[in-house]
């Protein structure tokens, strides 16, 4: 089976597809639909070789160096498999709804490069080459919301930079910590070397996976790079950066640290809560319609915080399935978002109105991603936030409860953001734009929106990933 | 021996050539560093009593050849004389290298302090000699100081081999205290940093580019073999002390760095910064690792800091690019330039998958192994403050449109096109593969 090809293949191919492209555009964006395209099959391939037992499908272990534990093992399981595929597939339709981007040769040569280090992201177990690739995906990421983002761009673009880089550092500093303590560097050797993990290695690495996710108080990186990148790379900032915090603190913290994770999870609950309640109050008061996605996206990866500090089956397999949930709802809103002010010219609310006369099928999408967003039953949304409250109640007895509030806030959000862009009457400004879009973003659209639907009606296929993946925690 | 007879003759003999026939020259330069490398490569070192060729300083001389060899590619003009003195530092780093007598480590530390000052002695406006006189004249109370505290060492030392040093009682102590204040000034460690900032800035960039990346480099590991014994036996002593001057050279490296303007200044002070993140390795001198990190510093360490001064003499000499504003829009007037620079920049912030990153990261693992852990957050952060200044010169050439007045296309030679090549393959190779060093390490 394919391992480390997957990982620096992308890397060497990319400067290759960039200089070739140079008298063609149209090169970059076939090949990076050819390389996805092969990387979905290839995770699929993977998901099925998966051995039963819920252990690691060994993959290899390549560079290895005397004396110093830092050998690239590439092994996988159904949570690192499930991330592969999600990455595969949001790349994919990312390529779809960039199709009419400008300077076509730099862009998707960029989305080449950073697909390598994403993948080595959740196919290594050693702590060192996890950081590697992990710092490796902002570089790409930094000059395409730095090139292709909006007005201010190159602040948002550095701020994210410096931001995620300075918490990473805290992370570095704590798998040494970790790698002085057990004398290993291999993620499945010191889960079994580990007995109990200093306050200090814990805190380090939380905080580093935190910035990422992003939980309040590290979150203020998020609303400028996703409100500044263009909507397709906020797609993958929502759908995949984050998700590398939430694995993160999954593998490294939780199934590496279960008993230290035991002993602070009450922390990480208030603060996944906290997170999840105030981004919603701030989503329900920005006017700017991509910041209120944004801010939304906080919030519900805050409740994935909640639901990984249950460290139980049941939590665990809620935030797998809400980090999935999140990626499909969240991305049409930042797409449409994008859109909408692409046509319009304005990022505010109150100045549209009326969209849904102009464009039905686009409209109704957000509005079903809204909806999904606020945790309405037949959408993954609503299984995502009930698996989610049902394990932190059975974790910490009722007063969890008011993380239901979330969905109260979401409500709010949602529905007054409906009303005011997209039911209203028609505003002067909606009224003399076009509202045309490119086939291959309207399909991309289409299909997010029936996985929402599709996955929400029938989430099997999620949680049988989740049983495999958490069996250490009493799956299968 | 016969790799010092080949350098130094080939330094006598390309002075011949530079106002005829600066090919030939680069040519019979180029033969000799090939000559020097594949030399050593088969295990020949001086051979000489004092001198000793053990694997790690094997590989370390490869690669310095292999940097100044680079370098020596990319001169241009008036930057003629150079090449001579390249073959010259060559000699007597491999000599400083090789060296296991405290006595000979003196004297060719001060052989290549004079080829330093020769170096920056290439003299074409006030600036250049106003940088070359700060040079000489902190090298010269360095001297004294080291030369100083020699003295007081010899009274006490009855040998000089490594390995047989006094290290015996606080007189040893008082003058190991003082040889170190002086061998700060060359590494410019802050508090006696001052003078680096500014001269390695004014003079010219190229022969800075061999005096910040490659000088830098060699002294600091025959300082760490030097002084090895006297690390360990006044160890709480050296955790203190390099803990200490670690911290504060890195952290005033960075934020003077931070509020420069001019690129070359920026520079200078990322030097200084790294000055400060080999020490680490010196505190962590309890910890197996410490000589690995720090020889692993070294090499990632010349192979960028010498590739980013070559790009900036580059765009001085082509476009008169000195300040941040005069780079801007880069990417439209010189793609590889500003490739080059780009990668080298992110290596030097300690981003993966460069030699910067795993270099840093070695030396971190080396802290904490020794117990320093506090210490090496306080390098972790400042590493990713450094993050800060490299990428706000990446912004200003990618980022930035140029301001329509200096918008002439930059070429590159196809000398520094190839020093380049050299170099970043360098950087990218010691990024990913660590055995090499690890295994030269005894490991």
């Amino acid at each position: 089976m394919m391992s480390i090809e997957l990982i620096f293949g992308p890397m060497l191919l990319a400067p290759f597809v960039y200089f070739i492209s140079r008298g063609a555009e149209w090169v970059a964006k076939w090949a990076a639909l050819a390389l996805f395209v092969a990387l979905l099959i290839i995770s699929v391939d993977m998901y099925q070789a998966l051995p039963a037992d819920g252990k690691f499908l060994i993959l290899g272990d390549f560079l290895r160096v005397p004396g110093f534990d830092y050998a690239l093992t590439l092994q996988v399981d159904a949570l690192s498999v499930a991330m592969l595929i999600l990455t595969a597939a949001l790349l994919i339709l990312v390529v779809f709804t960039s199709w009419e981007e400008k300077m076509q040769g730099a862009y998707f040569s960029l989305l080449i490069l950073f697909a390598g280090p994403i993948f080595g992201v959740f196919m290594t177990t050693n702590l060192l080459w996890f950081f590697i690739f992990w710092e490796m995906t902002l570089v790409p990421m930094l000059f395409l919301v730095g090139v292709w983002g909006g007005e201010r761009k190159v602040y948002a673009a550095i701020k994210f930079f410096l931001y995620t880089h300075f918490a990473s550092m805290l992370m570095l500093v704590g798998f040494f910590l970790v790698y002085k303590q057990t004398g290993q560097m291999d993620f499945s050797m010191i889960k079994e070397a580990m007995i109990a993990t200093p306050a200090l290695v814990w805190w380090l690495m939380f905080i580093g996976f935190a910035a990422k996710l992003p939980l309040f108080p590290f979150h203020t990186w998020l609303p400028d790079a996703h409100v500044e990148a263009p909507s397709s790379i906020s797609v993958l900032l929502a759908g995949v950066l984050l998700k590398m915090g939430a694995y993160g603190l999954i593998r490294f913290v939780v199934e590496m640290m279960p008993e230290t994770t035991q002993h602070f999870a009450i922390y990480m609950v208030i603060l996944g809560l906290t997170t999840t309640l105030f981004a919603g109050m701030l989503a329900i008061y920005e006017r700017h319609i991509k910041k209120m996605v944004a801010y939304s996206s906080i919030s519900h990866m805050g409740l994935v915080v909640v639901a990984i500090a249950t460290v139980s089956y049941d939590g665990l397999s809620a935030a797998l399935y809400e980090m999935i949930g999140h990626a499909l709802v969240i991305s049409p809103m930042f797409l449409i978002a994008g859109w909408v002010h692409h046509k319009t010219h304005t990022w505010y609310m109150d100045e549209m109105g009326g969209i849904m006369q102009k464009a039905p099928y686009v409209s109704a999408i957000f509005v079903l991603a809204g909806m999904a967003a606020l945790g309405l039953p037949g959408t993954m949304g609503f299984v995502g936030e009930l698996t989610i409250i049902i394990s932190a109640i059975k974790a910490y007895g009722w007063w969890i409860a008011v993380a239901a509030f979330a969905s109260l806030i979401s409500a709010g959000y949602v529905i007054w953001a409906v009303r005011r862009a997209f039911h209203a009457e028609i505003s002067p400004i909606v009224a003399k734009s076009k509202f045309d879009m490119s086939a291959p973003e309207f399909i991309a659209l289409v299909v997010y929106a029936v996985l929402i639907v599709y996955f929400g009606v029938h989430p099997q296929p999620i949680f049988d990933i989740a049983n495999n993946a958490f069996a250490m925690f009493g799956g299968m | 021996m016969s790799s010092l007879i080949i350098l130094i003759g080939a330094g006598l003999l390309v002075p011949l050539f530079f106002k005829g026939n600066m090919v030939i020259a680069k040519y019979i330069a180029a033969a000799a560093f090939a000559f020097a490398a594949f030399n050593v490569y088969l295990g020949n070192g001086i051979d000489m009593q004092y001198f000793t060729l053990t694997p790690d300083i094997k590989l370390l001389e490869i690669v310095v050849l292999v940097v100044l060899a680079a370098t020596m590619m990319t001169f241009s003009g008036f930057e003629r004389p150079l090449v001579s003195q390249t073959l010259f530092l060559a000699a007597a780093s491999m000599a400083l290298l090789e060296t296991n007598n405290f006595l000979m480590y003196i004297v060719l530390f001060e052989v290549i302090a004079i080829i330093s000052y020769v170096l920056g002695a290439n003299i074409r406006s006030k600036l250049n000699a106003e940088g070359a006189i700060k040079m000489f004249i902190a090298g010269a109370t360095a001297s004294g100081f080291i030369l100083l505290g020699f003295a007081m060492f010899a009274m006490v030392s009855p040998s000089f081999n490594y390995a047989e040093l006094s290290v015996n009682g606080n007189f040893t102590l008082v003058a190991v205290g003082i040889m170190l204040a002086g061998i700060f000034y060359k590494l410019t460690v802050v508090p006696m940093h001052g003078w680096a900032g500014d001269a390695y800035a004014q003079v010219n960039h190229s022969a800075a580019a061999i005096l910040s990346g490659v000088v830098k480099t060699v002294v600091v590991i025959a300082t760490f073999k030097a002084f090895a014994l006297f690390l360990q036996a006044y160890l709480d002593t050296s955790v203190m002390l390099f803990s200490f001057f670690a911290i504060v050279t890195m952290t005033v490296g960075n934020f003077m760095a931070l509020f420069q303007k001019k690129i070359a200044k920026i520079l200078s002070f990322s030097s200084i910064t790294h000055a400060g993140y080999m020490l680490i390795p010196f505190a962590a001198v309890a910890s197996g690792y410490s000589y690995t990190s720090l020889v692993y510093l070294a090499i990632a360490y010349i192979f960028m800091q010498t590739s980013v001064f070559l790009i900036l003499a580059d765009l001085r000499r082509e476009a008169k690019i000195k300040t941040l504003d005069d780079i801007k829009g880069l990417y439209q007037r010189s793609p590889l330039h500003a490739l080059f620079f780009t990668i080298q920049l992110l290596s030097l912030a300690g981003v993966p998958i460069m030699a910067g990153f795993i270099s840093k990261a070695i030396a971190f693992w080396a802290g904490v192994d020794a117990g320093l852990w506090p210490l090496v957050l306080v390098a972790a952060l400042n590493s990713a403050l450094s993050v800060g200044y490299y990428a706000w010169i990446i912004k200003h050439i990618y980022f930035d449109e140029t301001d329509g007045y200096n918008n002439s296309k930059i070429s590159m030679t196809p000398g520094s096109l190839a020093g380049q090549l050299i170099l970043l393959a360098g950087t990218i190779y010691f990024g990913i593969f660590a055995a090499p060093v690890f295994t030269a390490m005894g490991f």
